[in-house]
């Protein structure tokens, strides 16, 4: 089998020449192995695939479907990769039938091998020592260039420590992270998540993660080499073969297994609406049950813990694509953006220029640490009960004595998985000025269009004001009501929403997005505050759809009601 | 292949079913609140010799005694479940399996009995067993059917392994909101149909009811995760159809003695059992309103039950209804 052309994905991400290997030292964290176990890692991979689609008799079924799929994507792709690889699919659906079973492994082995080749990523420790000094560093100089001069000089530029906030649970997950796998599952509402989200575990000295990351953001040649160099994998959304989704999650959980600290986001992709995720299916985040309960029955016990995170923004870099796509209801068939914000150099200056100004543009929030099967742990990682006695996670996947992996059952814990960490999400949000801002604005626009859908509202730019004074009095209102939601449990207040009087709140808001979004979102005019973009009000003020009816006034209620339905709806 | 079972609650039910697993073959425990009592007044100390034999199965009053099976039934009033699931949550962990055979919600806000063992046991493979099933069947081994509800493919299996047999077919589904739900609004329907029994409705008039509560059950259902189709099996309208067909439901003795006048306290006197479906029928009434569900079958029960119509008035008021397309 020859016939596999070199190049069967298209554009290798670069690496560094290998001068002096890094030798990794016992102290630093798994993934400083990655490099020395990968060729292992994708022959297990391999190895597992080709032999369950052997021994259950689904090899010509596998290869007539992944070559049919790729016979199509090429086809409608017409590009360099379609010129070399679409030959040798359709010769593949040609002779699938004639060949003999050694055949069909060897041509299935080959593929999966490529495959796997593919999606594998590499971890440099020298990329790896050289972001985490100079990245900074870059990032200060370009937000302010006159900090430059002194952020090269600090180990942590001051400036980015002020523009980012980390808290929750980070001594306990420090400590974790040296007896098991963190799996950490974040809110997703920017490409810059995974990113930032890096940066933040850098500096709180939690480990670096594997993730995967779709094709299209390694698009932008730096990006990529530094995604793919930190332990990145890459996935391709565009490989519709069942072949492919089943190397990415075998990789996935061997990795797991591995004891390589993970990244996952659950709701798959970008929160379109604003919203905070709810329905997540949590795709490869899955796998890591299957890892617990392989290691399980293989008496390896290495404990898994799931992290929930929320990444709170004041600002969003790509709000005004991500709402427009929602309004649209294109959400599927531009599932891929390709042409939005984050690929624009031009919006990267801008956005980062305007956050030079302020401070506490992002919380990172690090939820409490909890098991495969959504059980707290305590600070050495042990399960606990609902009464606070310590149980083995071990058990969850024994029965009758015997440990067990079992596809059916796995599948129902992630289920609850998903439910329990869409619940925590809700209860780790961190409200953010803008945000609540912006849900008093939308709410004011709610109320005075009574009987019109959406749309109808996205309309009316510039022609719904609230007084300065009424717009204070129901952004403090509203604030109590989330400090108070805070005490009970639920949600969060950013640390500028704890501190500062509403004057200042709503000031910090428009400040934020003036001079960053193309269009005004909200203006002073005179005494009164107009709502010139309806839909970035209704984007940021989203964050607050599932606590709307519990921070409105008795006067709003039949507007919070409405708002909390649109939530239900999408 | 055996089993080790335990069953929680020494009531007809609770019995039934550690008779019919015992009769399997299964190694069976049944902790009861009433062998506690017995034990501690008898010895008046603790001993460790709390288990009794008694027929064909063991009978403890330690819930410490039900750590080491594999497969739990609660078989206890619906409002006792919270208490009895954190006292025996204390000796479970992530291996065992525990299927309820409870019928209701919790609270006002509906909750399954499922989401209140899951709040209160490390317990994550859970089920809820419900249908035409009653507790002679079990000991008399008479056909009879069950559903169970699970997202855990085992739980069904082990149910099976347990209590089927030629004369038990138990199903399975993953729909656990479904069966719990059906299940609850099946004793409400009862009780609305024992009624209209009592006031001599004819078969016609009692089918009218019946579907139309079901139709009510299954909007309800929906607005608390319930897939509508599992309304139609055995936790849903085969359940009611067993009650109507008569199986001495205590949930149709009440709706007679109500219909004949009597106060509710004389009529659960006379029902003689825990009824599930007079403070569910409030509830639901309370819930489908806030929800703005429309739910007139539980709204009329509950003012029957709480005396603030007549029974005659409520069937009229039934009757006056708009009608709609099915």
């Amino acid at each position: 089998m020859k016939l596999l052309p070199t190049r069967f994905l298209p554009e290798r991400p670069m690496r560094l020449p290998r001068l002096r290997p890094y030798v990794p030292q016992p102290t630093d964290p798994p993934i400083f192995w990655f490099n020395s176990e990968r060729d292992d890692i994708v022959r297990e991979v391999v190895r597992r695939i080709v032999e369950s689609k052997a021994q259950s008799g689904r090899m010509e079924l596998v290869l007539n479907d992944v070559a049919y799929h790729e016979a199509e994507r090429l086809e409608r792709q017409r590009d360099q990769e379609s010129r070399e690889s679409l030959g040798f699919w359709r010769g593949v659906l040609r002779r699938v039938g004639r060949m003999s079973d050694a055949e069909k492994k060897e041509t299935l082995r080959s593929i999966t091998e490529h495959m796997v080749r593919d999606i594998a990523g590499n971890f440099d420790a020298r990329v790896y020592s050289f972001a985490t000094k100079a990245v900074p560093k870059l990032l200060t100089g370009v937000m302010s260039p006159s900090k430059l001069h002194t952020a090269l000089r600090e180990e942590h530029p001051k400036a980015l420590d002020d523009l980012l906030i980390t808290e929750g649970a980070i001594d306990k997950l420090q400590n974790l992270a040296t007896k098991g796998t963190l799996v950490f599952v974040p809110t997703h509402s920017s490409n810059l998540d995974s990113i930032v989200l890096g940066y933040a575990l850098m500096r709180e000295r939690l480990p670096p993660v594997s993730y995967g990351a779709g094709k299209n953001l390694f698009t932008n040649p730096i990006i990529s080499f530094f995604m793919h160099n930190l332990g990145a994998y890459r996935l391709d959304r565009r490989i519709k073969a069942a072949l492919y989704k089943d190397a990415l999650k075998t990789y996935s959980t061997v990795l797991l297994e591995r004891g390589y600290h993970s990244l996952f986001f659950p709701g798959g992709t970008r929160s379109r609406s604003g919203l905070i995720e709810q329905h997540l299916k949590l795709g490869l985040a899955g796998t890591a049950i299957e890892a617990f309960a392989r290691n399980q029955t293989r008496s390896i016990e290495r404990p898994l813990w799931f992290v929930p995170t929320t990444i709170n923004y004041a600002l969003v870099l790509e709000a005004e694509t991500l709402i427009e796509d929602h309004l649209k209801e294109q959400g599927k068939a531009r599932y891929i953006i390709e042409d939005d914000e984050f690929s624009s150099i031009d919006r990267w200056v801008d956005f980062f220029r305007k956050l030079s100004h302020l401070s506490s543009a992002c919380v990172i929030r690090f939820g409490e640490p909890m098991d495969p099967f959504c059980n707290a742990v305590d600070a050495d990682g042990h399960s606990l009960a609902p009464d606070g006695r310590k149980i083995e996670a071990g058990s969850y996947v024994r029965h009758s004595g015997q440990a067990s992996v079992d596809a059916a059952r796995d599948a129902a814990y992630t289920t609850m998985l998903g439910e329990a960490i869409a619940d925590r999400f809700l209860r780790e949000t961190v409200i953010m000025s803008t945000q609540l801002v912006a849900h008093v604005l939308f709410r004011a626009i709610v109320a005075a269009t009574p009987g019109t859908d959406l749309f109808g509202r996205m309309r009316h730019k510039g022609d719904i004001a609230m007084p300065v004074d009424r717009l204070h009095a129901e952004v403090g209102e509203a604030r109590d009501a989330i400090l108070a939601l805070e005490r009970s449990g639920f949600v969060h207040g950013s640390p500028a929403l704890q501190r500062d009087p509403p004057e200042l709140i709503v000031e910090r808001a428009l400040q934020f997005w003036t001079g960053y979004h193309t269009t005004p979102v909200a203006t002073y005019v005179g005494a009164e505050v107009v709502c010139e973009d309806p839909a970035l009000l209704h984007y940021y003020g989203n964050r607050l759809v599932p606590f709307a009816t519990r921070i409105a006034p008795e006067n709003l209620a039949a507007a919070a009601r409405e708002i909390a339905h649109m939530g239900h709806r999408s | 292949m055996t089993l080790r079972v335990g069953v929680v609650g020494g009531g007809s039910f609770g019995r039934g079913i550690a008779t019919a697993a015992a009769r399997a073959g299964n190694d069976v425990v049944l902790w009861s609140r009433s062998a506690q009592t017995a034990t501690s007044t008898t010895s008046g100390v603790r001993t460790d010799e709390s288990s009794v034999t008694e027929s064909s199965f063991r009978t403890s009053g330690e819930l410490s005694a039900l750590a080491g099976t594999e497969l739990i039934f609660v078989a206890v009033p619906s409002p006792h479940v919270r208490e009895v699931a954190r006292a025996l949550g204390a000796h479970l962990d992530g291996s065992h399996l525990v299927v309820h055979v409870s019928r209701g919600l919790i609270g006002d806000e509906l909750r399954t009995i499922t989401r209140v063992l899951r709040e209160e046991t490390p317990v994550v493979r859970l089920g809820a067993l419900a249908g035409p099933l009653v507790a002679e069947a079990l000991l008399a081994g008479t056909p009879s059917g069950a559903v169970v509800g699970s997202l855990f493919p085992e739980v069904g299996a082990a149910v099976r392994t347990a209590i089927a047999g030629q004369t038990l077919r138990i199903y399975t589904t993953d729909d656990v909101a479904g069966v719990e739900v059906a299940s609850a609004l099946v004793g409400m329907i009862a009780l609305a149909a024992g009624f209209a029994l009592g006031i001599g409705a004819g078969p016609s008039a009692l089918a009218v009811l019946c579907t139309r509560g079901i139709a009510e059950a299954q909007r309800v259902g929906a607005r608390l995760g319930a897939r509508e189709r599992t309304f139609a099996g055995l936790s849903g309208f085969g359940d009611l159809v067993a009650a109507v067909a008569g199986d001495e439901r205590p949930e149709i003795k009440l709706g007679r003695a109500l219909a004949q006048g009597k106060t509710l306290a004389e009529a659960g006197h006379a029902a003689g059992a825990y009824i599930e479906g007079v403070s569910i029928a409030r509830r639901v009434a309370a819930f489908a309103e806030h929800a703005k569900v429309d739910a007139p079958i539980a709204a009329t029960t509950a003012a029957v039950v709480d005396g603030r119509l007549s029974p005659r008035d409520a069937v009229m008021s039934l009757m006056a209804r708009q009608v709609m397309t099915e």
